[in-house]
C-alpha cells in the first residue's frame, strides 16, 4: 500500500518530478566532475612541470672539481631521474669550442625543452651540435666534424636558447675521455617529483657529503607556487559551486513538498499519522535524490573524463593511475550530500506544513 | 492593464517569486564567478610563472663563438661586440612594452678570488630609470629572478653610483670562501663589501655580482653591456607562431607581429636594438606556454560545465513555475484572454524574474570571483565590465527559453481539461 502510494504519486507528477530530477542530476554532475578534477589536479599539474627539466643540481663540493658518477646511481635509487653532464674545452678547426658529454638515455627526460633538428641522442662516434656552433662552422646534419680527439657524425642540431647552443654534445664516455675524467661528471642534474623535491634534496645531501646538492629555486619554487594556486582556485570554486548547488537543491525539495500542502491536508484529514506522511514524502524525496545522484555521478565522471582527456592527454601516458581525471571515490560524498540535503529539505518543509491546521491548508491559504 | 497584471502576479505570490529569483540568482552567480576567474586566471598564472626567470636572452651580435663554461670564458672576449647601456630603455619602447615585466643587463668579466678564476657580473639589481615615454620604470635582476633567495640584503642601486664597492656572492662561492654578509672581499685590488649571499641553485651560485657602473669603470668598458635578460608575458606558441616571419604574407606578418608570441617579442627587440640578437630561452618559454595552455583549457572547460549546468538550472526552475500555474493559464483562456496575451504576460513576468535574478547573481558572482582572486592570488582579478550585462542577458534568455515549452503545451490544452486537474 505504502509503495503503491509512492509509485502513484511519482507517476501522477511525472513531468514535475522529471524537471526536479534533471535539476538535481545537473547539480550532482557538476559536483562529481569538480570533485574528480580537484582531487588529482595537483598530480596532473606536477606532471606538466616535468618539462622544465632538473629541479636539483649536484655540483662539486668545496675543494672538489667533479662529482662522482655514484651520485647518479644514488639519485636514481631515491626514485628520481638523474643525468651526468661533463663540460670541457675541445678544438675544432683550430678554434676552441665547448664540448659537453651526457648519458643521452638518462638526460632525455631532463632535456625535453631542447628543440632538435634530427635525433635527440647520439651513439658512439656520433654527436649533437648546438645551433650557434652549427652556424659558426657551417655544419649540417650527417656531416663529420673533426673535434680533436673525438671526431663524430652530427645526428642532431640543438636549439635551446641556453648554453647548449654553443656546445658540441658527445656521449658521456667520449667527453670523459676528452676531459681526462673517469667515473666523474662536472655536474649531475636531477629531476625529483615536485612534492618530494625538498625531502629528496636533503636525502641526497646526506648521502653525498662531498658534493654541493642545490635546489633550483626558480623551477622548484615556481612549480610549488603555481600548483598551490591552481589547487586553491579550484578548491574555492568547487566549494562555492557546491554551496550554491546545495542551496538550489534545498529549494527544489522544499518546493516539491510545499506544492503538495493540499495533499498533506487531505491525508491528515482522512486520519494518516504524521509519521506515516513524513515517511511517504521522505521515501519519495530519497528515491528522487538517489536517482539523480546516480545519474549525476555517471555524467559527472564522464565530464571529468572528457576534460581530463582533453587537457591532460599526457597524464595517462605518464602512468598515472586512474588515467585521465576519473576518481571513482567521489560517489559516496556526492550521494551522501544529495541524500542528506533531500531528506533535510523535505522534512523541514513538511514540518512547516504540520504546524498549520488542516482546515487552513485545504481552504487554500 | 498589462503592467498591472504582471505587477499583481508578482505581488500576490512574493514567496514563490522570491524562490524563483533566488534560483536564477544562484545560477547566474555560479556562471559569473566561474567566468570571472576563468577569464583572468591565465594572466595571473603567467605572472606567477615569471618566477622561472628570463624567457628571452638578448646578447650582442658576435662574430665569434662564445667558449664559456660556468661563466668562465676560454677565449679572449672581443670587446667590439656590446650593447650600449644608454639604449636599454628602448626595450620598453617596443609595441609589447606592457608585456615585458622586467629586464636585467649584465657585463661579464673575471677576477681572481681565493686563488681561483671567478666570473664577475656587473648588473643592475633594482634600478630606477626613466623610460622612453618619460615614466619611471624599474629594471634589474630583481624584476626577473623573483625566486632567488638572499641571505643578507640586496644591493640598493636605485641610483647610479660608480664609487660604491658593493657585491653579492653566489651561495656556492661564499661557502667555498667562507664569506658571510658584511664581510669584505678583494676584487681588482679593491675592497668590496658583501651585502648578501644569493641562493639560486643554478650557475649564479659560483658568481660575484657587482654594480654595473662599477664593473664598467674597473674593466674600462664604460657604457657597455654584454647581455640582457628579458622577462615577458607571452602567448603560448601555436603552429602559426612557428612559421618563418620572412615567408609570411604582409597580413600574416601583421597578425604575428601583433600577437605576444615569444618569437615576435624577440623580433621587435631586435628591431629596437639592431646591434643585438634576442633568443627565446626554450626551457622557460616552451614550458610556460604548455603549463599556461593546460590551465587555461582546464578553467575554460570547467567554466563551460558550470555554465551549462547554471543554464539548465535556470531553465528548469522557469519550466517548473509555468507548469505549476497551469490552472491560472486555463482560467485566463476561459475568461477570453488570447494565446498571444497569455504568452506576453508570462514572458514579461519570466523575463523580469530572470533579469532580477541575473542582476543579483552577477553582482554576487563578481564579489565571489573577487574573493577567489584575493584569497589565492592576493590581488584582485581584472574582470571585463561586459561580463555582468552578458550574464544578465543570458539569465533572461535561459528563463524565457525554459518557460516557452511548457507554456506552449499549457496553451494547447483545452482549458476545461486543465481546470479539472489534467496535466499540462
Amino acid at each position: 500500500m505504502f509503495w503503491k502510494v509512492v509509485a502513484r504519486a511519482v507517476e501522477f507528477r511525472k513531468k514535475r518530478l522529471l524537471l526536479a530530477f534533471s535539476a538535481l542530476a545537473v547539480a550532482a554532475t557538476l559536483a562529481t566532475a569538480l570533485f574528480s578534477i580537484y582531487s588529482d589536479i595537483e598530480r596532473k599539474m606536477r606532471v606538466e612541470f616535468r618539462g622544465y627539466g632538473a629541479n636539483i643540481v649536484i655540483a662539486p663540493g668545496v675543494g672538489a672539481q667533479t662529482v662522482p658518477l655514484a651520485a647518479v646511481a644514488e639519485a636514481e635509487r631515491q626514485g628520481a631521474v638523474a643525468a651526468p653532464f661533463v663540460y670541457t674545452v675541445g678544438h675544432l678547426d683550430g678554434q676552441p669550442v665547448v664540448v659537453a658529454g651526457t648519458d643521452f638515455r638518462r638526460s632525455g627526460p631532463l632535456t625535453d625543452y631542447w628543440h632538435v633538428e634530427g635525433t635527440r641522442a647520439a651513439g658512439f662516434g656520433e654527436c649533437l651540435v648546438g645551433s650557434t656552433v652549427a652556424a659558426h662552422f657551417r655544419l649540417k646534419l650527417g656531416q663529420q666534424v673533426e673535434v680533436v680527439g673525438a671526431p663524430c657524425v652530427i645526428r642532431g642540431i640543438v636549439t635551446s636558447g641556453g648554453s647548449e647552443d654553443a656546445q658540441v654534445i658527445l656521449p658521456l664516455a667520449a667527453a670523459e675521455q676528452l676531459a681526462g675524467l673517469h667515473d666523474a661528471a662536472s655536474i649531475v642534474e636531477v629531476r625529483a617529483d615536485g612534492e618530494r623535491v625538498i625531502a629528496l634534496r636533503a636525502a641526497l645531501a646526506k648521502a653525498l657529503p662531498g658534493a654541493d646538492v642545490r635546489l633550483l629555486h626558480a623551477v622548484a619554487d615556481t612549480e610549488a607556487n603555481v600548483v598551490l594556486k591552481i589547487r586553491g582556485t579550484l578548491f574555492l570554486l568547487t566549494a562555492l559551486i557546491l554551496a550554491i548547488t546545495t542551496l538550489c537543491v534545498t529549494g527544489n525539495f522544499s518546493a516539491l513538498v510545499l506544492e503538495r500542502s493540499r495533499e498533506i491536508g487531505i491525508l491528515k484529514a482522512i486520519g494518516a499519522a504524521d509519521g506515516k506522511i513524513a515517511a511517504l514524502f521522505l521515501s519519495e524525496s530519497l528515491i528522487l535524490g538517489l536517482a539523480s545522484a546516480v545519474t549525476g555521478y555517471g555524467l559527472g565522471l564522464l565530464v571529468a573524463w572528457g576534460i581530463g582527456r582533453q587537457i591532460f592527454p599526457g597524464s595517462a601516458a605518464a602512468g598515472i593511475p586512474g588515467g585521465v581525471g576519473v576518481n571513482y571515490s567521489v560517489f559516496l560524498p556526492v550521494a551522501g550530500v544529495t541524500l542528506a540535503v533531500a531528506a533535510g529539505a523535505t522534512l523541514a518543509a513538511a514540518a512547516r506544513i504540520w504546524r498549520i491546521k488542516t482546515a487552513v491548508i485545504l481552504r487554500g491559504e | 492593464m498589462f503592467l498591472r497584471f504582471v505587477s499583481e502576479s508578482i505581488r500576490r505570490a512574493p514567496r514563490r517569486k522570491a524562490m524563483t529569483v533566488a534560483a536564477v540568482a544562484m545560477g547566474s552567480a555560479v556562471a559569473t564567478a566561474m567566468l570571472g576567474v576563468m577569464l583572468d586566471i591565465g594572466d595571473r598564472v603567467n605572472r606567477e610563472l615569471r618566477g622561472l626567470g628570463a624567457n628571452l636572452m638578448v646578447t650582442a651580435k658576435a662574430g665569434s663563438l662564445p667558449v664559456e663554461i660556468g661563466g668562465i670564458s676560454y677565449r679572449p672576449v672581443s670587446r667590439e661586440d656590446y650593447i650600449p647601456e644608454a639604449q636599454l630603455p628602448k626595450i620598453k619602447s617596443t609595441f609589447w612594452q606592457l608585456n615585458i615585466t622586467g629586464f636585467a643587463p649584465s657585463l661579464k668579466a673575471e677576477a681572481v678570488l681565493g686563488g681561483r678564476q671567478v666570473p664577475v657580473e656587473g648588473v643592475w639589481f633594482l634600478r630606477r630609470l626613466r623610460g622612453p615615454d618619460g615614466a619611471m620604470l624599474e629594471a634589474g635582476l630583481r624584476t626577473i629572478n623573483t625566486a632567488w633567495k638572499v641571505d643578507g640584503h640586496w644591493v640598493d642601486d636605485r641610483e647610479r653610483n660608480d664609487a660604491a664597492l658593493e657585491a653579492m656572492l653566489g651561495g656556492a662561492l661564499a661557502r667555498r670562501l667562507g664569506v658571510r654578509p658584511g664581510d669584505t672581499v678583494q676584487l681588482y685590488g679593491r675592497p668590496f663589501t658583501v651585502r648578501g649571499i644569493l641562493s639560486t641553485g643554478g650557475e649564479e651560485e659560483d658568481r660575484i655580482f657587482v654594480r654595473l657602473e662599477v664593473l664598467q669603470r674597473l674593466v674600462s668598458r664604460p657604457g657597455q653591456v654584454d647581455a640582457v635578460q628579458v622577462g615577458a608575458l607571452t602567448k603560448p606558441e601555436d603552429d602559426f607562431a612557428r612559421k618563418d616571419p620572412a615567408r609570411m604574407t604582409p597580413a600574416e606578418f601583421e597578425r604575428w607581429n601583433c600577437t605576444p608570441y615569444i618569437s615576435s617579442i624577440a623580433h621587435q627587440i631586435e628591431a629596437a636594438l639592431p646591434m643585438a640578437v634576442a633568443k627565446p630561452i626554450w626551457r622557460v618559454a616552451d614550458n610556460e606556454g604548455k603549463v599556461l595552455g593546460k590551465i587555461r583549457g582546464l578553467m575554460l572547460l570547467v567554466a563551460l560545465a558550470a555554465l551549462a549546468s547554471a543554464g539548465l538550472t535556470v531553465w528548469s526552475v522557469m519550466a517548473t513555475t509555468v507548469i505549476e500555474r497551469g490552472t491560472e493559464i486555463a482560467i485566463m483562456q476561459a475568461t477570453g484572454a488570447s494565446n498571444w496575451m497569455v504568452t506576453a504576460l508570462f514572458s514579461a513576468e519570466v523575463a523580469i524574474e530572470g533579469a532580477a535574478g541575473g542582476l543579483i547573481g552577477s553582482w554576487a558572482g563578481l564579489l565571489l570571483a573577487e574573493w577567489v582572486g584575493r584569497s589565492v592570488f592576493q590581488t584582485s582579478l581584472e574582470i571585463p565590465a561586459m561580463l555582468g550585462p552578458l550574464v544578465v542577458a543570458a539569465a533572461v534568455i535561459a528563463s524565457v527559453a525554459g518557460a516557452a515549452q511548457p507554456l506552449r503545451q499549457a496553451l494547447a490544452l483545452d482549458p476545461a481539461i486543465m481546470l479539472r486537474g489534467g496535466q499540462a
